[in-house]
């Protein structure tokens, strides 16, 4: 089959990527570049799956926009933020964070839309109402949670409440146990 | 296990429990796998790929009954980049779920019996081509009539759609009567009489069915799948491949939401293992949304002639039931369907007597199954909507009619179920009081109303679905010289979080740390089996299998650290990954280190197994086993609606559910379970409808023209949780996933009759069917203004 | 996966560019957000294969001025922006209100006003798969002879379902038209005829640049429903629009009324021009409603019961109207 190549602009890195002339986004993210964060759902603009954050030249802002309905080629010149691309050196995005935490997973399949919708939504209102909330994430179909800790995550990430679930403290590894080890090395060391 | 304990009254249950240790049981631990699902790192079925991957895809049927003369490959294996096809004549053993019913082929073999039937399949080099080769495959059909809907079926024995289905087009047909149904109901005082609707709904999940085949140099074949019963499509794919099952591993990937639409094996993962055995190369099948659809199982038409008898108290005298169900083409969980239909209805109230005769028929639709709330949605639906109708001729409150009922806990349904803990009353106290009932039902302005409605739902089915003396649930615990805990559960996380639980009690059993427990899950070369995600079985089921399993582990820990601080080995706390003395803390060593000691003690790796072994229950007759379960939960529900009565556009504003789950072991997980249920409850009061043309063609295969409710069409939902501690489940608990979509759907109806008068009685509700039924009102009230006869 | 079937895109990043390869390649279809044509595209809507992609017209289609006593709005604005720029919302809260409910957050900042004025029409025996469409045995619209909404219909009454074109309709709105032998506007109800199959005047190799609305339509009281089946993501079951003339006695005059998801065109409601100076009250609402029920003709095009759709477009309008009115 005849391809062409193609130059994407995906989570900070440029990537080549030689796709069918026809290939969706969606396609060259899963296929081209392994980045199977970013689900589908439909394949044709329906549930929200798919959805990633696009900035175009010379806007400022990240869109979200449906990746199985855009194609590839038509992508060039984007700034593109995947699921894959929403957390950093230091971890979970916010928003990735409060979704854990809030029980907000639970299939988890339409959630890296989601959470890209959410991400979306708090860079422009970082204090979001609940109807902005509702309005925000009306692209996205869940099947699992009917929404309600999904509101709870998004008002989390922005810092408006507590999340419902948090890991048990101490974080760390008990003292006792590193002790342990290193009286192991001291008895192994000749 | 300790047996029932008596209670002041039923409403007097014990607190929410608080945790009894950090990350344990009644905790509310962050779910296991939520930081790779929240990264996008998770691996469902469609994100697996590996070198040399086929891509095939499935020929499906255009005609709803047809005769397959032919099926020509041919053209399509000549295609530039196909590499293989598949037939139906090469799958010819039959499959099914229910081992008395199988009647599915992968590919059809001789006749497709719906729009949208496999055919033939197709694997190339890429789904492109491969959709291209689907075009070039010639098939033959003699088009047969097509039967699509009951009463064609029943009209039209002469017409089978199985041919070798004994009696003409009906799937299953049960008739059960308990008591003097129709003596009790002549003298009842208060007679509700009604034909109800309900309409086919199908799960949607967001990820569509999956599967991914590879057999390896010694000729093993695995297959990743999107299932919900991984030891099901293991053992369906022995009998049709005609390979031992030993030579087969069935992975379950993580799995992009299920609600009983992946219960049944289905073609693809037949096609995907066959292709690969053919091939040699890994093939995957990923189904499109149209597909989805047609696959369905989802909620069975049901057209229910109900009728409730209810004494001048208000009691429930009688409860009469004759059901049509539209099965769709093949028999899917369909037996167990009839009865579930009249089985599940007998709790939460006590009936005098209650008969059921529930037939489920074939017609040329796509298959109906096990959706969320299997067979008793419908129901459920029916019932509480002509409970209402009754009560208010006997000026009795909704509420209060429900309360009268109430069956009790430590007893036997009419049809002899057993009911354990039963919290029902405090269901109902707690959805009273968070609506502010008592104050607003009935006074609420012109045009808003408010609706109650209960339920009951099973923890699991005391029955196999093949016979067997085997446990229905295994868990394997290891425990590693590290610390770390490893759980062999072969029990299927759909997203419901049993892996979490699982993590939980082993920090409850164990007192490890819940973030040091890996769940090696759903994979049947490695976990023992459990039955699969059906029934609200996994919680109760698995969750007392590892219990088990992580007690006897507990126990050797404990006395290690014993020996070691030396200490009784009943004063040893073990808590987030330190085992330390109740009485002298100070005393303590780590989780790692008592596996260790404990190990070294042992003189054999650290490891233990727990099982879910089936009890007998039921009543003694002809079915019934089935419906019994171990353990029930509860539910009431208040709705809250507001109608437009000039265009009959509705909304649910608001819905209060309070669901006895026994005991809630992680309380946002439960929680979690509440809010979907009610939201999909709700969805099929709203909007959801299989639509049929008259060719038997589905109206708008897609998630557009099939609408699932967005964000913007859910009602705010109130999730309350009751802790009746059932004395049978794991820590007390029952099933939540799936008893709280019930009386979603009533409650709506009964608060549009409380906002306007008028009782609906088929679903969805429709603006449309709203606005006729508005009109029928103001037209019966006009009739009742002239002639005053008629006003009582 | 829903595949697509094999294509050529061009890439302009003129008009000039866009409208020469458009009259290369007559079959060409253009493609702005992709939010209708690359769906239809999977479904085997078209034979195409050609596609001109429009991205590098950007800066040059995107804009909202006002200029020669015009608002005049670039045709690859983006719905969303529509929807939400504080100039529109001020001067057309119509469009804004339409625009904010076409289908969700992530379709409006894709898609375009261009594009939502040159939606194709819907059906539901067409927007389906190729093999949904086999087992129906095709229709009129694509590879098929027979209609399956009108009995032996010979017409295809497929539904305009664009959300912004009865408001345009409804502010008197034209639309400039550009092609290799030059540029036109015509008044935007001349762009649609009555054909399902094609229901937009586009002449080969002409492209829609730009919508304009009179400035005037600032001063007319306007609102905008649309009836669907669910709050987010779904096509109109039934949309319409109303603008009108106040004056400081409250009668109402320039009186227009859209109303479309009926068949092929939306249906500009004839006649009002003898309702105009008529006091604008609830009376006046509900005549606006009974000359739009007996004008309007729903079909089974669309899923919503057309019995129910004609009983409430009534209510809707007066509704409508008395909510421009209290604007």
């Amino acid at each position: 089959m005849q391809k062409v190549a193609i130059t994407l602009v995906v989570n900070g890195e440029q990537a080549q990527v030689s796709v069918a002339p026809q290939a969706t986004l969606l396609e060259a993210l899963r296929y081209g570049l392994a980045l199977t964060g970013s689900k589908q759902g439909c394949d044709k603009g329906d549930c929200g799956a798919c959805t990633v954050l696009a900035q175009a030249e010379g806007s400022d802002e990240r869109q979200p926009i449906l990746a199985c309905i855009t194609l590839a080629q038509d992508a060039q010149g984007l700034r593109l933020t995947t699921i894959e691309g929403l957390s950093g050196p230091a971890g979970l995005d916010a928003v990735q964070r409060a979704f854990a935490e809030c029980g907000a997973l639970q299939c988890g399949f339409c959630q890296p839309g989601m959470m890209l919708s959410a991400r979306a939504l708090l860079d422009e209102t970082p204090k979001p109402t609940l109807p902005q909330i509702q309005l925000a994430l009306s692209g996205n179909l869940c099947r699992c949670t009917g929404y309600t800790k999904i509101y709870e995550a998004v008002q989390v990430a922005a810092g408006m409440r507590e999340p419902s679930s948090r890991l048990p403290v101490p974080s760390e590894r008990a003292p006792a146990e590193q002790a342990d080890q290193q009286q192991k090395v001291r008895e192994i060391a000749p | 296990m300790s047996e029932g304990r008596p209670r002041k009254s039923p409403t007097d249950l014990p607190e929410s429990k608080a945790p009894t240790r950090p990350g344990g049981i009644g905790a509310r631990v962050p779910k296991v796998d939520a930081a790779g699902k929240a990264d996008g790192s998770g691996l469902y079925a469609d994100d697996l790929s590996f070198p040399r991957m086929l891509y095939a895809k499935i020929l499906r049927s255009p005609h709803a009954h047809a005769r397959v003369l032919k099926v020509d490959v041919a053209k399509a294996l000549n295609h530039p980049g196909v590499i293989d096809a598949l037939v139906g004549a090469e799958l010819p053993e039959r499959y099914g779920v229910i081992p008395w019913t199988q009647d599915e082929n992968a590919l059809a073999v001789d006749t497709v019996r719906f729009i949208g039937d496999a055919v033939a399949c197709v694997a190339a080099l890429d789904e492109r081509t491969a959709d291209e080769a689907l075009r070039l495959i010639e098939v033959q059909y003699e088009p047969l009539p097509a039967l699509l809907s009951v009463d064609e079926s029943r009209e039209h024995p002469e017409i089978k759609i199985h041919e070798r289905n004994k009696s003409g087009n009906i799937s299953k047909h049960v008739e059960l009567e308990f008591g003097p149904v129709d003596a009790e109901m002549a003298s009842s005082a208060a007679i509700s009489d009604a034909i109800y609707h309900y309409a086919g709904s199908t799960h949607a999940p967001i990820e569509p069915h999956c599967a991914v085949a590879r057999v390896d140099g010694d000729g093993n074949l695995t297959v990743w799948s999107s299932t919900q019963i991984p030891h099901y499509v293991h053992r369906e794919l022995s009998r049709v491949l005609g390979l031992p099952p030993a030579r087969i591993r069935v992975i379950q990937p993580l799995l992009g939401g299920a609600f009983g639409g992946k219960s049944d094996p289905f073609a693809l993962e037949f096609c995907v293992a066959k292709l690969a055995l053919k091939t040699g190369r890994p093939v995957k099948i990923l189904y499109t949304r149209e597909e989805v659809f047609y696959s369905h199982r989802g909620r069975h038409p049901m057209r229910m002639h109900v009728r409730v008898g209810l004494d001048k108290e208000g009691l429930i005298r009688a409860v009469d039931n004759k059901i049509d169900i539209d099965g769709g083409a093949y028999s899917s969980f369909g037996l167990v369907t009839a009865y579930y239909a009249g089985q599940l209805l007998t709790g939460p109230y006590r009936f005098g007597t209650y008969r059921f005769d529930s037939t489920r028929w074939f017609t040329n639709k796509p298959p109906c199954g096990p959706k969320r709330g299997h067979g008793s949605v419908q129901p459920r639906f029916a019932f509480e909507c002509a409970l209402d109708e009754a009560a208010e001729k006997l000026g009795i409150d909704p509420v209060e009619v429900r309360r009268r009922n109430f069956i009790g806990e430590e007893v036997l349904t009419i049809n002899g179920q057993r009911i354990g803990s039963n919290g029902f009353l405090k269901c109902l106290e707690l959805v009273e009081e968070a609506s502010d009932w008592r104050a607003r039902h009935g006074k609420l302005p012109a045009g808003r109303g408010l609706g109650v409605a209960g339920s009951m739902y099973i923890s699991g089915t005391a029955y196999p679905i093949y016979p067997n003396e085997m446990p229905q649930s295994g868990v394997l615990v290891k425990l590693d010289r590290s610390g770390r805990v490893a759980v062999y559960s072969g029990a299927s996380d759909i997203g419901q979080g049993v892996n979490t639980l699982l993590a939980q009690i082993c920090a409850e059993e164990l007192g490890c740390d819940p973030r040091d427990v890996t769940v090696v899950a759903a994979d049947t070369d490695l976990t023992p089996v459990d039955l699969g995600a059906y029934s609200s079985r996994v919680t109760f089921m698995c969750g007392l299998a590892a219990k088990e399993a992580c007690e006897a582990l507990g126990k050797k820990l404990r006395e290690a650290a014993a020996s070691k601080l030396a200490v009784l080995p009943g004063d040893v706390r073990a808590e987030l990954g330190t085992l330390s003395s109740s009485s002298e803390p100070h005393k303590n060593i780590s989780f790692a280190e008592a596996c260790r000691l404990a190990e070294a003690a042992a003189g054999v790796p650290l490891a233990a197994t727990g099982g879910y072994r089936t009890k007998k229950l039921g009543g003694d007759y002809r079915g019934g086993t089935i419906g019994a379960s171990p353990a029930y939960s509860f539910t009431a529900h208040v709705a809250e609606v507001e109608v437009d009565e000039e265009t009959g556009i509705w909304k649910v504003t608001k819905i209060w559910a309070a669901h006895d789950c026994g005991r809630a072991l992680n309380p946002t997980l439960v929680e979690g379970q509440i809010e979907g249920s009610v939201y999909m409850g709700a969805a099929e009061a709203q909007m959801e409808d299989m639509v049929y043309d008259r060719r038997g063609l589905l109206y708008g295969p897609s998630l557009l023209d099939y609408p699932i409710p967005t964000s913007l069409d859910t009602p705010l939902i109130d999730a309350l949780m009751v802790e009746s501690n059932e004395p049978g489940g794991p820590y007390g608990a029952k099933e939540a996933g799936e008893g709280p979509l019930h009386a979603a759907i009533p409650a709506i109806a009964n608060a549009i009759h409380d906002a306007c008068g008028i009782r609906l009685r088929e679903l969805p509700f429709t603006p449309a069917r709203v606005l006729a039924a508005l009109q029928a009102r103001d037209q019966r009230n006009q009739i009742a203004a002239v002639s005053p006869q008629r006003t009582a | 996966m829903l595949t697509l079937p094999g294509l050529s895109i061009h890439r302009p990043t003129s008009v000039d560019e866009a409208v020469a390869a458009l009259a290369a390649h007559p079959d060409a279809r253009v493609l702005a957000g992709g939010t209708d044509l690359v769906p239809n595209l999977k479904y085997g809507m078209y034979e195409t294969q050609h596609l001109v992609a429009l991205r590098g017209l950007s800066r040059e289609l995107r804009y909202v001025r006002e200029e020669a006593g015009e608002l005049r709005i670039g045709a690859l604005t983006t719905i969303d922006f529509l929807a939400r720029d504080p100039l529109i919302v001020e001067k057309l809260p119509a469009l804004a209100e339409a625009c904010g409910q076409i289908a969700g957050p992530q379709l409006r900042r894709m898609g375009t006003l261009g594009g939502n004025l040159c939606l194709d029409t819907r059906c539901v025996y067409i927007n389906q798969t190729h093999f949904w469409r086999s087992a129906l045995g095709f229709c009129l619209k694509k590879d098929g002879t027979a209609c399956h909404v009108v009995a032996g219909g010979k017409r295809c009454v497929a539904a305009a379902s664009n959300d912004s074109a009865p408001v345009l309709l409804a502010l008197n709105a034209s639309v400039k038209l550009v092609s290799p032998r030059g540029e036109r506007v015509i008044p935007l109800e001349k762009l649609y005829l009555a054909d399902g199959v094609r229901n937009i005047a586009l002449e080969p190799g002409e492209l829609l640049v730009e919508a304009r609305v009179p400035a005037v339509a600032a001063q007319l009281k306007q609102a905008f429903h649309k009836l669907r089946t669910r709050a987010a993501v779904d096509f109109p079951a039934l949309n319409l629009a109303v603008s009108f003339k106040l004056d400081e006695q409250g009668r109402a005059s320039a009186l227009r009324l859209a109303v479309s998801a009926l068949a092929a065109r939306p249906l500009l409601v004839r006649g009002l021009d003898e309702l105009s100076g008529r006091p604008a009250d609830e009376s006046l609402g509900q005549e606006l409603g009974r000359r739009a029920q007996a004008q309007a003709r729903p079909l089974t095009n669309i899923a919503v019961d057309p019995d129910y759709r004609r009983q409430v477009l009534p209510v809707l309008v007066r509704r409508t109207f008395l909510r421009a009115l209290r604007r």
